[in-house]
């Protein structure tokens, strides 16, 4: 088990690199001198020169991307344009908000798609199944932007019971974590549906009824843990969209976590910023991807990896 | 309570009706695929309005979309403006109307777009195998590694904020999981025993590649194609709500909605209805989607 | 099983984490918690300084026009008119050559953190905004010291020209005389730090309140990113502690929101710069029509025309562009006539401002025949350029082009991004674009030289292409005998804006400001900026 773990980072390594690779060539190969905007209407062209051959700018590219890699291992992501503060330093602040609001709406989506699913699976062709799947449906084909600002419209400024925007407490999370959890629950609710279906109609089942076993007992003893096995794997590759997802959800509920970094990081062309948050990003889902393969193959002994 | 020897008389089939509380029946099955089948229906009709409105929105629309006119600023929907009008006083039904137009395409073209590569980029990937193989999967890898939104906006920053480059962007964050599952249905149908036949009478590379594996990937295809749509739509929606997406005056929805978002509490209006509209079409995608995916689930258990 | 276990243990990050986060923002807030905050004056600002650091910043000196001091400052001594007065210098004695500064510092005045000014701070302030490790974006400001240009080039780790005398006082020798010298050293950019603290706070100077320290009126208190910061008051200032208790600047970048913030008393000051078309309403509205401060603006809107782009090289054809624009009906319209036609580089409240400066008229048919004789009879189209979301922009830009249009010139406005605007600007690539400008100094170098020195010219898009008038205006530089001085200044100015049509004046605009009423003694300041200095305001609630 370790040795698999082990492997499996050792080959996410060169991905990781790659990545940042990629994401470095593409926001370095942006025309536009950092130092004019930060000098706005003050430029002065001398100055400029000075300043660009100080911070190295002007360096060939690959000897900038070798001292951005080599710095980055040392845990510094260079300074931000806008804020002047250490990248990194901005990304520690704010990854906490990030991680409360991704597992919440991950806890959203447990405690919601799941039930529903196992609901709709057993009442199935039922109102209830088509109510539920109706809502994950909704969910997965909803903009999450707009869901938000609906949620904002009636909860905050009709009923006023939830506050617009911030970070401040419990209730600022409740609005997000739903808003962001909502798709995650749909995909969780469609797949604990149509997994259990599937188990339920395997032979062990049958062979447990026709024993006599009360339904209940069918469910939860034995279909139950075989169909939610695909479901944690997916629940695990969520991360991805839940990061993703939250970049808009930041934005909204103004959550100060990475994902509104990396939002106003493009809208101010701050590239060492947004370099940084977009391999941070990347690097926590590598990770998840990891975890999620370490889950499945621990959860289910039948699968071998070697 | 059923006893033991009375079992052994039933059937199988019997024995799974009468065991499975579940409401498993014929007739139930039926209904559901039915249903299904209506919604998909109701999706595909939607979808044929949705196109008719893009191709002819100048024709139909009441007021030009560009149209501004300061004194009809934030109007309830009213009879002139059934929708009513946003901050520059344009009429917000004409708007969403034109808005078809950016929506469908940039749901169909990255789509097909993406496709395209990834299918070519993924045959040739495991019909060569070897080093084609690793480089093309390697980059794959990479490109999956990125979170499919966070992707878009890098690329988006790097190209600038304009709708052609999100068609661009959009093509260019998707091929990768197309590749990987043309890939792996290029390797599992190459050792077929036709395809060795073909490759030992001389028959070219490409002609084998596009006569015997291309139909067979065709249903994960179309899987992959109808998931697709709707996150493209999505997508660019996303991108233009941040800002760097489609930019103003563009009748994109998700633009819509960020501007709008200003006014939620005088004139929720302007935010509403355009994702009303994005809802619908994202629906519309989804159920038939779900209609084509169960149709062709028999052939995709061969 | 393993399943539940998993469950669990993944609600207790989650219940943990996010206690986390909730106990950390409750201690912020707590700290944010001032003494009286009715006594506080509410200010907004659209845009958050990114540093409070001088030598790192170039706009955005709201915070160091408070916390800090300098040697000398500028002060306004009646309406239109400022002089230089002593702030840590006592009094200063220039050499017969223009070129040795001795500076009588103040003894006595304490630092924030107790320590007590000397010398040696000055000498440490100048040398760090020289010192090529600070990377500092203001040097334009300090490197006519001698020695400055190898501090900067990393060859030498002194400044040559900058020499402690004794505890109070230091001695600064320039490379060539430089007449705005003093008037240099009085904008934010000469600001005076402490070199023990400044020292020991690294890269966290301008950035953690705790550790940028000044000798201020006001203590840099708190800051929290995207929401506000708090400067209290420093009782030991050695001017006299000022009346208020603290100033909180919220950061507002929404105009709207400002107005209703304002309107609701959640902010104190209102500034019309922000959202110009409330200025009709304030002065109408019975609430608040006497509550409105008006003060003239050492500054002027203009247009820059790019010499580089066809027909624009063509001196007939920017003549034409002057004499096409109604600058009375933009002034009336757009700014509702607060303010005065502008005819030259240097606007009115500036030393070497020419009132005599021959007014370019408005005479349409006059610019078609030039273009007409240019070879452009039926006009030709050009192409403005502006950053993307600047209704304010735009209007006069739209304004403009119906106005071009009636001489036969086809204007399209481009928008970009900033970041794009801004760098193809110090290309030299920009279209012809609209701006305006404020004095940093009282010097006409702060204005004829930014904008018409060779170098500058390009990196402005102007690409002016006149040798001489860019050598004059750096031999002007050197010049000690003011009236010869501003006599030159004038003769280039007249040459740039008349013979060479080279740009475009507008007008300089009043600066407008709505106060709660409880707010007294707010005056504008000498150079009508929106970042000003605050101690001199009190709070009458």
């Amino acid at each position: 088990m370790i040795k698999f773990i082990w492997k499996r980072i050792l080959i996410s390594i060169p991905v990781l690199l790659g990545v940042i690779l990629i994401t470095f060539i593409m926001l370095n190969v942006v025309p536009g001198d950092p130092i004019a905007l930060m000098m706005r209407e003050h430029i002065k062209p001398d100055v400029v020169a000075r300043v660009r051959a100080q911070m190295h700018l002007d360096d060939p590219a690959y000897i900038r991307f070798f001292r951005y890699v080599w710095d980055a291992m040392h845990g510094d992501f260079g300074t931000s344009y806008k804020l002047m503060r250490p990248v990194s330093e901005l990304l520690y602040k704010a990854f906490p908000n990030t991680l409360v609001l991704t597992l919440s709406a991950a806890f959203v989506a447990w405690i919601v798609g799941i039930p529903a699913g196992i609901l709709s699976a057993v009442k199935k062709y039922s109102f209830i199944d088509n109510f539920f799947m109706g809502f994950a449906l909704m969910g997965v084909s909803m903009p999450v932007f707009w869901a938000g600002l609906l949620m904002q419209y009636i909860f905050s400024l009709k009923l006023g019971w939830l506050p617009v925007s911030g970070f401040n407490g419990w209730k600022y999370v409740i609005m997000p974590a739903i808003v962001l959890g909502w798709s995650s629950a749909g995909i969780v609710a469609r797949l604990t549906r149509s997994s259990l279906l599937e188990v339920m109609r395997n032979d062990y089942i049958r062979t447990a009824r026709a024993k006599g076993l009360q339904e209940i007992f069918v469910l939860f003893g034995h279909a139950l843990k075989n169909s939610l096995l695909p479901v944690v794997t997916v629940m695990a590759i969520q991360v991805a969209t839940l990061l993703s997802g939250a970049v808009i959800t930041e934005s909204i509920f103004g959550v100060p976590g990475i994902g509104r970094i990396t939002v106003s990081a493009i809208q101010s062309r701050d590239m060492p910023l947004l370099q940084g948050a977009v391999v941070f990003t990347t690097f926590l889902v590598i990770i998840g991807n990891i975890i999620a393969d370490v889950l499945y193959s621990y959860l289910d002994p039948r699968i071998k990896y070697n | 309570m059923i006893k033991l020897e009375d079992k052994q008389m039933l059937s199988d089939q019997e024995l799974s009706e009468k065991a499975d509380l579940s409401g498993d029946t014929f007739l139930n099955e039926l209904w559901y695929a039915i249903r299904k089948n209506k919604m998909a229906m109701a999706g595909g009709i939607v979808i044929i309005l949705l196109i008719l409105i893009a191709l002819f929105a100048s024709y139909i629309s009441p007021y030009d979309p560009y149209h501004v006119d300061l004194d009809m600023q934030l109007q309830k929907p009213s009879a002139e403006h059934w929708l009513g009008t946003d901050e520059f006083g344009r009429d917000l039904l004409t708007r969403i109307m034109f808005g078809t137009r950016i929506s469908l395409a940039i749901g169909l073209i990255p789509t097909i777009l993406s496709l395209f590569i990834g299918t070519i980029l993924g045959m040739v990937s495991g019909y060569y195998g070897k080093r084609t193989d690793f480089i093309i999967m390697r980059i794959a890898d990479v490109v999956l590694a990125f979170p499919e939104l966070l992707l878009a906006m890098v690329i988006m920053y790097t190209l600038g904020a304009n709708i052609l480059n999100i068609f661009i962007a959009l093509s260019l964050v998707r091929w990768a999981r197309v590749a990987r599952v043309v890939r792996a249905q290029t390797m599992s149908i190459k050792e077929k025993e036709y395809v060795e036949a073909s490759r030992a009478i001389g028959v070219k590379n490409w002609i084998i590649m596009f006569r015997h594996i291309l139909p067979n990937c065709l249903s994960s295809l179309i899987v992959l194609f109808t998931l697709d749509i709707p996150n493209a739509i999505l997508s660019e929606a996303s991108l233009s709500f941040l800002g760097i997406g489609a930019q103003p005056p563009a009748a994109s929805w998700g633009l819509m909605i960020s501007r709008g978002k200003e006014y939620l509490f005088s004139a929720p209006w302007v935010a509403i209805s355009p994702g009303i509209a994005i809802l619908l079409i994202v629906l519309a995608f989804n159920y038939l989607g779900d209609g084509l995916r169960d149709a062709l689930d028999p052939y995709m258990k061969q | 099983m393993y399943k539940k276990h998993l469950l669990l243990v993944l609600a207790v990050i989650f219940a943990f984490s996010f206690i986390f986060t909730g106990c950390s923002n409750k201690a912020e807030e707590a700290g944010n918690q001032a003494a009286n905050p009715d006594m506080m004056l509410k200010v907004a600002l659209i845009v958050e300084p990114p540093t409070a650091d001088v030598q790192l910043t170039t706009e955005e000196y709201g915070i160091p026009l408070n916390c800090f001091d300098r040697l000398v400052e500028a002060e306004t001594i009646e309406p239109g008119k400022s002089d230089l007065v002593p702030g840590l210098a006592e009094k200063w004695d220039i050499s017969a050559d223009g070129l040795v500064y001795t500076f009588h510092l103040r003894k006595g005045v304490k630092f924030h953190n107790g320590e007590e000014f000397k010398a040696d701070d000055v000498l440490y302030t100048f040398d760090r905004m020289l010192d090529p490790a600070t990377k500092a974006l203001n040097t334009d400001f300090l490197d006519m010291i001698a020695g400055a240009k190898d501090r900067m080039d990393g060859k030498a780790d002194s400044v040559s020209g900058l020499k402690v005398i004794d505890d109070y006082t230091i001695e600064i020798t320039l490379e060539k005389p430089f007449a705005p010298f003093l008037a240099n050293i009085a904008t934010p950019a000469g600001s005076i730090y402490n070199r023990k603290a400044t020292t020991a706070a690294g890269t966290d100077f301008g950035l953690k309140p705790e550790l940028t320290i000044g000798t201020g009126p006001f203590v840099f208190k708190s800051w929290t990113l995207n929401d506000q910061m708090l400067i209290v008051s420093n009782k030991d200032y050695f001017k006299g502690a000022p009346k208020l208790e603290g100033v909180i600047f919220k950061i507002v970048p929404d105009p709207e929101t400002q107005r209703m913030q304002f309107e609701t008393g959640e902010l104190d000051v209102f500034d019309c710069d922000n959202a110009r078309s409330q200025i009709p309403y304030f002065e109408g509205s019975e609430k608040w029509k006497a509550h409105i401060v008006s003060g003239p603006r050492v500054g002027l809107h203009y247009y820059c025309i790019n010499e580089s782009i066809k027909p624009l090289d063509d001196v007939r054809v920017r003549k034409a562009l002057q004499m096409a624009i109604d600058r009375e009906t933009l002034l009336e319209k757009l700014f509702y006539g607060k303010g005065i036609i502008a005819n030259g580089i240097m606007p009115i409240g500036l030393v070497g401002h020419n009132p005599g400066l021959e007014k370019i008229s408005y005479d349409p048919v006059k610019a078609k025949a030039l273009l007409a004789e240019a070879g452009y009879p039926d006009g030709f189209s050009m192409v403005i350029s502006q950053i993307t979301d600047r209704p304010a922009s735009l209007k006069m830009n739209e304004a403009i082009q119906s106005m071009l249009a009636e001489v036969g010139i086809k204007l399209e406005i481009q928008q970009m991004d900033s970041a794009s605007w801004f760098a193809t600007r110090l290309e030299g690539k920009l279209p012809s674009y609209y701006s305006d400008w404020s004095a940093d100094f009282n010097d006409p170098d702060n204005f004829m030289y930014t904008f018409f020195y060779a170098n500058n010219s390009v990196a402005r898009s102007f690409n002016y292409n006149n040798q001489e008038v860019s050598d004059k205006l750096v031999s002007a530089r050197a010049m000690t005998v003011p009236e010869e001085r501003y006599k030159l200044y004038q003769e280039l100015e007249r040459q740039i804006v008349l013979e060479d049509a080279a740009w475009i004046p507008l007008f300089s605009l009043d600066h407008l400001f709505v106060v709660q009423p409880k707010v007294k003694n707010f005056q504008v300041s000498w150079n009508g900026w929106s970042n000003m200095p605050y101690k001199g305001i009190t709070i009458e609630p």
